[in-house]
C-alpha cells in the first residue's frame, strides 16, 4: 500500500480481520449451542442493538460529533420498509430503499449540518429527528399513528421464506453476519486513505484545509455512512418484528444508542457494539427486577465514564495487551 | 361434584406433582401479564395486576383449579405497542403463554398477529378498541371487556335526553381515544346533535391549555371526554383552573373511573359518563368479590379496571377447568361459544368474534356512604349492550 495512512505492523494488518472471523463463526456457532428460544430472541435484538450502535460510535469516532437524532435513520428504515410495502412495492426493493433512502437523506442533511459543530450540531440532529418522530405520530392516515403498524411482508422475500427473518435461530445468524460484515467494512474504511483524512480533519479542519483538502464532503459522507449503518439496523429489527412505532424515531432512542457506544467505547470500531450488548443485558436483567431499571443504566454509564473512560471495549484491549505483550487494536 | 377425600387425593398427587419438577411445570396455570407499570397508563397497569394477584392467591387458596396451582408474571410494556410485544413474547416464552391484563389497545392490536407464533392466548380486560374483535380479530384473541361500539349503544339513548345541541371531543390520539371519537360521532349524528370541535392528544400530554382553549373558543355546550390514566388527570386539574366544567356539561368514558374520582375529588361531581363496572352492583357474585376483596386491600373497593380484569381471570380460569389442559390451543377451543360464571352473572364468550356478551352501565359521579363515586342511573342489559358481531371479522370455524 503507498497511500499516506500510517502504515502500521503487518501482524495489526491481518490480526483484526482474522480476529473478527474467528468471532464470526464463533457467533454462527450460537444458535446451534443455544437451546433456549428465549435467550436468542434476546441474542437477536441485542445484536440489532449493537448495529444501531456502531453507527453511532462511527460518527463519533470519525467526525468527533455526537448525535442525539440517530434513531431517526434507524426508525425511518423501519417506516421505509412498512409503507413502501403497503404502497405495493415488492419487498425486495422496499427493502433495499430502506436503506438507500435514510442513506441519502443524510447525505444531503450532511451537507448542511456538519459545517455547524459542537452542541450546536448536537441540537440540530436531535430536532431533525424529532420532526420526523411527530410526522409519524400525528399523521395518523399515513402510519397509524402511537399504535404503530404491521409490516404485510409477503411469504418470499429474495427468495427465502419469510420466517428466516423471524425465527429467533436463524434471524441471529443474518444480524450476526450483518454486525461482523459492518465492523469489518468500517474498519476497512477507517483505515482506507479517506478514514485517515477525516480522522485528520476531526484533529484541525482548518489545517486540513489550508493543505488544500475540502473538508465538507468528507464529513458529510461520514455522517451518511454512519446513518446508512443505523439505518441497516432499523431494517433488520422490521424484518424481525414485522411491526413499527413511532418510539424507533424517539429522542430517547437515541439517547440509548450514545449511551451503548459509550459503554463500549466508542474509540474503537466494535466498541460500540459491545457496549449495545451490554447496554441490552443490563437493561433486560434490570427490568425483571425492578420497574427503575434506567436507574441501573445511569449508574452503569457514570461508572464507565469515571472509572473506564476508554470503555469496556479499551479496558478489555488494555487487558490484552498486558496478557499478550503485544499492542492489540 | 367432588367429593373431599378425591379432592384431598387431588391435592396430594399434586403435591408429589410439584416435587417432580418437570411434570409439575406442565401443570401449572402460568398467566403472563404484559401491562403498564410505569408511565402514563401507571395506574390502570397497577389496577390489572392488583386484581389478577388477586384472583391467583384466590385459586390457589381453594387448591388451584382442577387440582392445578396458578402463577402470574407481570412485565412492563409503559404501554408501548411495540414495548408490549416484546415483553409479550418474553412472557410466552417463558411459558406464561395465558396472557392477560394490558391496557392500550394498540397494544393488544400489535400482539394479536403474533399469537400463533408464540403459541400464546391474549383476553383483553381493558382494551376498547372496535378492532379487537373487528377486522383485526385473531383465532387466539379474546375480550371480556365492553368495547367503544358497546358504549356508543350506552350513549345514543343517553345522549337523546341531553338539551345541549353542540359538542365537543377531547381524546386520546391512540386506537382506543379514536374509535371513542367515531363512536360518539355516532351517537350524535343519531341524535341530530353537531360536533363542533374535535381534539386528539399525543399519549401522554402534560399540557392540556390549548385545547382546553379552544374547546371553550368553539361554542360547544357539551364534552366527550375519552381520556385515561394520568392524561385524564392532567386535563381534569387543568380543565378546573381554566373552569372548562362550569362552562360545559362533561362526559366521558375511562374519564370518570373510581381512581380519577379519588384524585379530583369535588371538581367530578356531577361528570357524567359510561361506568363499565361499579362494585355497587347489585348480584350476589359481586357482593362476595367486594367483601372479599375488602379483606385481601382493605379499605378498598374493587374499582372498574380491577373489576373487570377479575373476571378476565374468572373466564381463564373457567375455560383451563373446561379445557383441563394449560396447552393455549385447547384453552382458546374451550373459550369460544362458552358460556362463563361471572360476577356480572352468566356471559357468553362468542364464537363468530370473541367478544364477551355482557352489559354496559351509565352514570355520573355522586356521593355515597359519605365517599365520591361514580354512580349507576342507567343499565343496559347484556343483549342490547354489546352489539352484534361486525363482520369484517372472519374467524376459521
Amino acid at each position: 500500500m503507498t497511500d499516506i495512512a500510517a502504515a502500521p505492523s503487518r501482524s495489526r494488518n491481518v490480526g483484526f480481520p482474522a480476529v473478527l472471523a474467528v468471532l464470526g463463526a464463533a457467533g454462527c456457532a450460537l444458535p446451534f449451542l443455544v437451546q433456549s428460544p428465549l435467550l436468542l430472541t434476546l441474542m437477536t435484538q441485542a445484536t440489532i442493538n449493537a448495529v444501531l450502535a456502531t453507527g453511532v460510535g462511527f460518527l463519533l469516532r470519525q467526525n468527533g460529533t455526537v448525535s442525539f437524532g440517530h434513531a431517526a435513520f434507524f426508525g425511518l428504515a423501519a417506516y421505509a420498509t412498512a409503507l413502501l410495502i403497503k404502497f405495493g412495492l415488492p419487498a425486495e426493493l422496499a427493502i433495499v430503499l430502506a436503506v438507500v433512502l435514510p442513506t441519502l437523506l443524510a447525505l444531503l442533511l450532511g451537507v448542511v449540518i456538519v459545517r455547524i459543530t459542537g452542541v450546536a450540531f448536537s441540537m440540530l440532529t436531535l430536532a431533525v429527528a424529532q420532526a420526523f418522530h411527530e410526522l409519524f405520530l400525528k399523521w395518523r392516515e399515513l402510519a397509524n399513528g402511537d399504535d404503530g403498524m404491521a409490516i404485510a411482508f409477503p411469504a418470499k422475500v429474495f427468495g427465502l421464506d419469510i420466517a428466516i427473518f423471524q425465527q429467533p435461530a436463524s434471524m441471529f445468524l443474518v444480524c450476526w453476519l450483518a454486525l461482523v460484515g459492518v465492523i469489518l467494512g468500517l474498519w476497512l474504511l477507517a483505515r482506507s486513505r479517506f478514514g485517515t483524512l477525516t480522522l485528520a480533519i476531526r484533529e484541525n479542519e482548518e489545517r486540513a484545509r489550508y493543505i488544500g483538502y475540502r473538508t465538507v464532503l468528507p464529513r458529510a459522507i461520514i455522517y451518511a455512512i454512519s446513518a446508512a449503518v443505523c439505518a441497516l439496523g432499523g431494517l433488520l429489527f422490521a424484518l424481525y418484528n414485522g411491526f413499527v412505532s413511532p418510539g424507533t424515531l424517539h429522542w430517547s432512542l437515541s439517547g440509548e444508542a450514545l449511551i451503548m457506544a459509550i459503554i463500549g467505547g466508542p474509540r474503537l470500531i466494535w466498541g460500540p457494539a459491545l457496549g449495545g450488548v451490554i447496554f441490552f443485558f443490563i437493561k433486560n436483567a434490570a427490568g425483571d427486577f425492578t420497574d427503575h431499571w434506567p436507574a441501573v443504566i445511569g449508574i452503569t454509564l457514570i461508572l464507565v465514564t469515571v472509572l473506564l473512560p476508554r470503555g469496556v471495549g479499551g479496558l478489555l484491549v488494555w487487558l490484552g495487551r498486558r496478557a499478550g505483550g503485544g499492542r492489540g487494536e | 361434584m367432588q367429593t373431599l377425600w378425591t379432592r384431598r387425593a387431588t391435592l396430594a398427587a399434586a403435591a408429589v406433582l410439584a416435587t417432580a419438577g418437570s411434570v409439575a411445570a406442565q401443570e401449572v396455570i402460568r398467566i403472563g401479564v404484559p401491562t403498564a407499570l410505569t408511565g402514563t397508563y401507571a395506574d390502570l397497569g397497577d389496577q390489572a395486576r392488583r386484581a389478577v394477584v388477586f384472583a391467583v392467591e384466590e385459586a390457589n387458596a381453594k387448591g388451584g383449579v382442577a387440582g392445578r396451582k396458578v402463577e402470574a408474571r407481570f412485565l412492563d410494556t409503559e404501554a408501548k405497542p411495540d414495548l408490549a410485544r416484546r415483553q409479550a413474547e418474553k412472557l410466552a416464552l417463558e411459558g406464561f403463554k395465558l396472557l392477560t391484563g394490558t391496557v392500550a389497545s394498540g397494544e393488544g392490536l400489535a400482539m394479536g398477529p403474533m399469537l400463533q407464533r408464540w403459541d400464546a392466548i391474549y383476553v383483553s380486560t381493558i382494551n376498547k378498541a372496535n378492532q379487537i374483535t373487528g377486522a383485526a380479530c385473531q383465532p387466539r384473541m379474546f375480550r371480556v371487556n365492553r368495547l367503544d361500539a358497546s358504549d356508543g349503544a350506552v350513549v345514543t339513548p343517553w345522549l337523546a335526553q341531553r338539551k345541549e345541541a353542540k359538542w365537543a371531543i377531547m381524546a386520546a390520539d391512540i386506537a382506543w381515544g379514536r374509535d371513542s371519537g367515531a363512536s360518539f360521532i355516532k351517537s350524535a349524528q343519531a341524535n341530530k346533535r353537531t360536533i363542533v370541535s374535535e381534539n386528539y392528544s399525543p399519549f401522554g400530554t402534560n399540557d392540556f391549555a390549548p385545547y382546553i382553549q379552544k374547546i371553550k373558543d368553539s361554542g360547544a355546550q357539551g364534552l366527550w371526554v375519552a381520556l385515561a390514566g394520568r392524561d385524564a388527570i392532567n386535563f381534569a386539574t387543568q380543565a378546573r383552573q381554566f373552569g372548562l366544567f362550569d362552562a360545559v356539561f362533561t362526559a366521558g368514558v375511562s374519564f370518570v373511573t373510581d381512581n380519577t374520582v379519588k384524585t379530583l375529588g369535588e371538581a367530578s361531581k356531577g361528570i357524567w359518563g359510561i361506568i363499565n363496572y361499579s362494585s355497587t352492583l347489585d348480584t350476589p357474585e359481586n357482593k362476595k368479590f367486594v367483601a372479599d376483596w375488602a379483606k385481601k386491600y382493605p379499605g378498598t373497593e374493587p374499582t372498574n379496571f380491577e373489576g373487570e380484569t377479575y373476571i378476565g381471570m374468572q373466564v381463564i380460569l373457567q375455560a383451563v377447568a373446561k379445557a383441563n389442559s394449560v396447552k393455549p390451543a385447547d384453552v382458546a377451543k374451550a373459550l369460544a361459544g362458552t358460556t362463563f360464571d361471572t360476577i356480572l352473572g352468566k356471559q357468553l364468550m362468542r364464537k363468530e368474534d370473541h367478544q364477551l356478551v355482557g352489559p354496559n352501565f351509565f352514570g355520573n359521579v355522586g356521593e355515597k356512604d359519605g365517599k365520591l363515586k361514580p354512580i349507576i342511573t342507567m343499565s343496559v342489559p347484556a343483549e342490547t349492550a354489546t352489539p352484534a358481531p361486525d363482520p369484517a371479522c372472519k374467524l376459521p370455524g
